[in-house]
């Protein structure tokens, strides 16, 4: 037996596996990313189409090759948990995500009830959170908060843009105030009310309703033969639909409205009983594009789901760019897996995707948002920018 | 004038409130079961209206073709669940909990959540001297009224009727006098049905259609049944009146934020004195 021949032999044999696991290795290993969003009951509206931004941004950025780090290409790949609209099933979702070690970075929720209850599981981990609801404003900027960004821009912030450019458009000098009785009302209140003061809008009226309420006459009365020429309202598109629905059925009720929220849906189907409407779309308008990052978004859009853009395809927007910013994070960090610097670095960034987005120290965005407005029956939009 | 419109947008919604408890103490009152699934005919019935209005047939076609699908729809649950469950009535409310999941269930996934509505047949207001009334809600007041009566003639004039009244006070001693207690039972779920059906008709006329609508009538027609004695449906009538009017008044002059609440205050101010309802009967029931 030639044992030369053997071990030349078994060395090229083993040189070669080496070099097939490392190539394996290479491409082996993924970026998994956790989502949690409600993508069935009442919130899904909101959180199908920001799962489909997320979605999107992923599938572009492993076309073009992954991400980068220290010369190796990294495809993302997405885990998905459904929070069901509920906060038991949200915090279940984010626990199951958190079994798993490879997911360091977790996107989702746009609603609170939910966002609330994953975001106090996924606080208590080393995990990178990105989420979108309202109420993760009252968890920022705490101890333990590090790693949790807000895509979203924050009531304050977006409200010093809507308030203003509403006054105007609108026109209105006294308004009376009508909110669903809950903890983000009263910080809309809060908020808003000084700014229209400061417009020179007399506040006169605050009343809160039941949320689940549908019969809104005896609160609406409450309003009627007021002398006021405009209200504010939110938070949900449901809830202001009945509302302008009932208040033009009723009569002697103001006929602008300013809406703390994200849809000019409402008034568009009760656009005969309205003057004036003025909406916070917090990403793009899509119904109204003349941008052409906002075109192309569109298209990219239609072509990866499949669908057309509907009056929520807007939150597919909330997390979109976010992605690419923390992939961008990784690569300049050189880690996949230190959330500290790459949450870091993602607020030190501005990013000029189909949203300029920013973050503060903090972790709350501010980003650029558009005002949809409903005048003598068109529809049109306005950029304002928080920074 | 601000208080006669409060009133009448109180007997409104109590009206549908009592349309819904109609079914549900009736099927008590015969069967010993609370429905729960009786709300699911409710949100139904709003989304056949909806399906039915924007395909352009119109809104009284629509009420026909709610009330006699949900009618059938009784029938079938009569006939295929509830009917194996009359020697135990824990079973019949399981079995309709489980019911509840599955129809939201499967609405939703059919409808998706979101919202629907469709166009009022008798849209804006009108004005009737001083007073501005919204002409969609005094037309579901006019057909509660219609709906209420006809089912009160229904019961009292008719033989069906009767045998339903008969069954109501003594089940056993119908069944001897010769009452087909099957049938009267099957006609209790049409009827039952029919009205929830109805009822959401008139909701979906006025307010949001969504696969999670019946919770709140739902909840309401428990308390009516309650409220106006366990199978009396005068009382389940009067109970829902009262009931629209003290939320109503409650939310226009108190407080809009606990305007359930007015509600449950007024169920145990009214059983303090009433402890059986308004037109309860007397003797023990076992729910």
């Amino acid at each position: 037996m030639d044992f030369r021949l053997y071990s030349t032999g078994g060395r090229n044999a083993a040189i070669a596996l080496g070099g097939l696991l490392l190539a394996a290795s290479c491409f082996a290993q993924t970026i998994k990313l956790g989502m949690v969003n409600s993508l069935t009951g009442p919130h899904s509206s909101f959180d199908l189409p920001a799962s489909e931004g997320v979605l999107m941004a992923v599938d572009e950025i492993n076309k073009r090759g992954g991400v980068t780090v220290k010369g190796k290409k990294y495809p993302l790949s997405v885990v998905s948990e459904d929070a069901q609209s509920k906060p038991e099933f949200a915090v279940s979702g984010a626990q199951r995500l958190l079994r798993d070690d490879d997911i360091k970075v977790v996107f989702g929720i746009l609603t609170s009830g939910p966002g609330m209850a994953a975001a106090t599981a996924l606080g208590k981990a080393e995990v990178l959170y990105f989420g979108g609801f309202t109420l993760m404003d009252t968890l920022l900027g705490k101890p333990g908060a590090e790693l949790m960004l807000r895509t979203l821009n924050n009531d304050a912030t977006v409200a010093k843009s809507f308030v203003p450019t509403s006054v105007t458009e609108l026109g209105v000098k006294k308004i009376g105030v009508m909110l669903p009785n809950e903890d983000v009302s009263r910080s809309i209140v809060a908020i808003y009310k000084p700014l229209l003061e400061a417009s020179g809008v007399q506040v006169t009226m605050v009343e809160y309703f039941q949320p689940d309420t549908q019969d809104f006459a005896p609160v609406l009365r409450k309003f009627q033969n007021q002398g006021l020429d405009g209200m504010l309202t939110g938070t949900n598109d449901a809830l202001v639909e009945a509302i302008l629905r009932q208040a033009t059925e009723l009569g002697g009720l103001p006929r602008k409205f300013m809406y703390r929220g994200g849809s000019g849906a409402p008034a568009l189907k009760n656009a005969k009983g309205v003057d004036g409407f003025t909406w916070q779309i917090l990403t793009r308008d899509l119904d109204n594009a003349s941008d052409a990052k906002v075109k192309g978004w569109i298209d990219a859009y239609k072509a990866f789901t499949k669908k057309d853009v509907s009056p929520n395809t807007y939150w597919a927007l909330t997390f979109y760019d976010t992605v690419f910013m923390m992939a961008k994070a990784m690569e300049e960090v050189g880690s996949t897996t230190d959330v500290k610097a790459i949450a870091a670095k993602v607020k030190e960034m501005k990013y000029d995707g189909v949203r300029t987005m920013r973050f503060d120290k903090d972790g709350r965005a501010q980003s650029d948002i558009d005002i949809g407005m409903l005048k003598a029956g068109k529809v049109s939009s306005v950029r304002a920018s928080a920074m | 004038m601000d208080l006669i419109q409060t009133l009448l947008d109180g007997l409104m919604v109590g009206g549908l409130y009592a349309t819904v408890a109609i079914g549900i103490t009736l099927v008590f009152g015969i069967m010993g079961i609370l429905n729960f699934a009786h709300g699911q005919m409710l949100m139904l019935g709003a989304y056949t209206a909806f399906f039915v209005v924007t395909a352009g047939l119109g809104f009284w076609p629509a009420l026909l073709i709610a009330m006699i699908a949900m009618g059938a729809l009784g029938l079938l649950l009569e006939r295929i669940v509830f009917r194996f469950t009359l020697t135990d009535h824990m079973q019949g409310l399981t079995a309709s909990l489980g019911l509840i999941m599955v129809i939201e269930n499967l609405a939703a996934a059919a409808f998706t959540p979101d919202h629907r509505t469709f166009e009022p047949p008798l849209p804006g207001s009108f004005q009737l001297g001083p007073l501005t009334l919204s002409s969609q809600r005094m037309l579901v007041l006019a057909l509660v009224v219609v709906l209420v009566v006809a089912c009160y003639l229904f019961l009292q004039k008719t033989r069906i009727g009767k045998a339903i009244r008969a069954m109501g006070q003594n089940r056993t001693g119908a069944a001897l006098v010769g009452i087909q207690t099957s049938q009267v039972t099957a006609v209790v779920f049409v009827l039952g049905s029919a009205m929830a059906g109805a009822a959401g008709v008139l909701y979906g006329s006025l307010f949001a259609i969504t696969p999670y609508m019946a919770a709140a009538p739902l909840m309401k027609g428990f308390i009516l049944t309650v409220l106006g004695g366990l199978g009396s449906v005068p009382g389940a009538v009067l109970a829902g009146f009262l009931l629209g009017v003290a939320e109503s008044l409650g939310s226009r002059y108190l407080s809009a934020s606990f305007r359930d609440g007015y509600g449950f205050i007024l169920m145990i101010i009214a059983l303090l004195y009433f402890p059986r309802g308004l037109f309860g009967a007397r003797g023990k029931v076992r729910v």
